[in-house]
């Protein structure tokens, strides 16, 4: 009897000691009000990606975006190295780049405007369809942890595809001709692990036409 | 030449699952030479340690001649659960007051939603007499309709580093999903090898009558297997949701049937009474190889079903002629 009590009783101990390990007690308001009453508004995408093209991106895409040139020279001779200057959100073998380059237009197509870069080689800056993660991920600014679900964080891209849609391609489509010289920032998507460098498209930030 | 093979025989059926998983080892290593990197190792070590959890309270399951079709869904339920009230805890309006959880509180919450609905499948069969299959596949139904209410139909993501950790980290150069269900093998290999459960699990899929009739609490057994399967699958839902810190309401879709086909690769039979935990483990490390090398060799994943699924028909084939030979 002597025995079952305490059996019991260093169950009980052990379940309390669990239980005040394990949860905590708050005053609601309090916890809304520390969350800056996020709980309860619905997320801004629009706002958000608005925010990030002006305070984020734009300054990244001035000060830290990688040569494209030395990148795909770098991608052909040490691929693991290059990739150090590579971002994504998930695991796998999808990365993404901020890139920078300057070049000559060779060609203006439905869908893309073909540029010969100084060294060289050839990309496509994708002028029709924007899609993608790309304009999101590859600046690495931007961490899973801020969103509360993954149709948050993909509404975000959606709506940094809209501002390069709507502010981006319609100044330059408009100059755009064969000939001309342009300077750009722009994302690239490529495969680790299946790497092809032919046909490049990248995805415009900001783009100078001369 | 019948000599020969009948020779053989008690050979070959011994040790059918780890000639099998070398044949296919040494067929995809010979097709692609990414497979047999130390990387690809870890990564499929990592893949398989899901269904490693799964399988092995499934086998306990299947052992006592039942089935629990229900795991994908208490898995996707269970690490739901533990990834809301990590993110969100609960939250009392009407009271002003929120409950936060910990990550202890939360781990605990998951695992006692999964044994509790392991347990809720084991008294369905036992006090209704209804049939494992029956019985679980409504659970399958249920748990998945009770993650999406959950989950409101949306992922739970942004689990923080510590719960990641989970599904992510290493310990001692071994990735912890692997240390973890490596743990769960050992203890499971212990109670069925070594403890009255053990006993009273093969006695009750061998003959239950003759178990009962030997004084063997069928239900309480019953019970206390589902709770355990539940309460492993729960396990894997910690492991997947860790490691994608993300709790997805879809997740863990079709997980038995990689689940039952490790048990049955692995040489479990489906009638009950006969097989082991290390024979489901090399079940689902042949399932997990083949995964993993149709996936190198760029085999469409509607081939990869196709192959799967003769895969599984070609163990039971065996395993029926195997018991026509005892």
């Amino acid at each position: 009897m002597q025995k079952n009590s305490l059996k019991y009783a260093v169950l009980l101990v052990l379940l309390g000691v669990v239980a005040y390990n394990s949860v905590y007690f708050k005053k609601l308001d309090e916890v809304k009000a520390n969350a800056g009453s996020n709980t309860d508004q619905k997320f801004d995408a629009a706002a958000y990606a608005q925010t990030f093209w002006t305070s984020k991106l734009l300054p990244a895409s001035a000060s830290s975006a990688t040569d494209l040139s030395a990148l795909l020279s770098s991608l052909k001779t040490d691929k693991t190295k290059a990739f150090d200057n590579s971002h994504a959100l998930g695991i796998g073998n999808i990365r993404y780049f901020l890139v920078k380059g300057e070049g000559k237009i060779t060609a203006i197509g439905d869908n893309d405007v073909t540029v010969s870069l100084l060294t060289g080689e050839t990309v496509n800056l994708a002028t029709e369809y924007i899609f993608g993660n790309a304009a999101r991920d590859a600046s690495g600014l931007i961490k899973i942890t801020e969103f509360d679900n993954t149709t948050d964080l993909n509404n975000v891209s959606a709506e940094l595809n809209n501002i390069i849609r709507k502010k981006v391609l319609p100044p330059f489509k408009a100059s755009a001709k064969t000939g001309s010289t342009v300077k750009f920032v722009g994302a690239i998507e490529l495969n680790k692990e299946h790497l092809h460098l032919e046909n490049l498209e990248v995805i415009p930030i900001s783009i100078e036409v001369h | 030449m019948q000599l020969t093979v009948n020779a053989y025989r008690p050979f070959l059926t011994k040790f059918q699952s780890l000639i099998a998983l070398f044949i296919l080892c040494l067929g995809i290593s010979l097709l692609s030479d990414k497979f047999l990197t130390v990387a690809n190792f870890w990564n499929v070590l990592r893949q398989i340690s899901v269904n490693v959890c799964i399988s092995t309270g499934m086998t306990l399951v299947v052992l006592t001649a039942g089935i629990d079709l229900s795991v994908g869904s208490v898995l996707a339920l269970s690490g739901a659960i533990t990834a809301g009230l990590l993110r969100n805890g609960i939250q009392l309006p009407s009271a002003n007051l929120y409950i936060g959880f910990t990550l202890l509180g939360a781990t605990l919450a998951g695992l006692v939603t999964g044994s509790g609905l392991g347990w809720f499948n084991g008294w369905a069969i036992t006090r209704f007499k209804l049939p494992p299959f029956v019985a679980t596949l409504a659970m399958l139904t249920i748990a998945r309709g009770l993650t999406m209410l959950w989950t409101e139909g949306f992922p739970i993501t942004g689990l923080g580093d510590s719960f990641t950790f989970l599904g992510t980290g290493w310990f001692l150069g071994i990735p912890l999903p692997v240390w973890l269900s490596g743990i769960i093998v050992a203890v499971a290999v212990l109670i069925t090898n070594k403890t009255r459960l053990g006993r009273y699990i093969y006695a009750i899929g061998g003959s239950e009558s003759a178990a009962r009739l030997s004084g063997v609490n069928i239900n309480k057994i019953k019970i206390a297997v589902y709770s355990i399967a539940g309460a492993l699958a729960a396990v894997g839902g910690l492991l997947v949701t860790s490691r994608l810190d993300s709790a997805q309401p879809n997740a863990g879709t079709s997980y038995e049937l990689d689940s039952i086909a490790a048990v049955v690769i692995g040489g479990t039979s489906l009638s009950g009474g006969r097989g082991s935990i290390l024979g489901t483990v090399q079940g689902a490390i042949i399932i997990g190889v083949l995964n993993n090398g149709l996936v190198l060799l760029n085999v469409s994943p509607f081939w990869q079903q196709v192959v799967k699924g003769f895969v599984i028909l070609l163990a039971v084939i065996i395993d029926k002629s195997n018991s026509k030979a005892e």
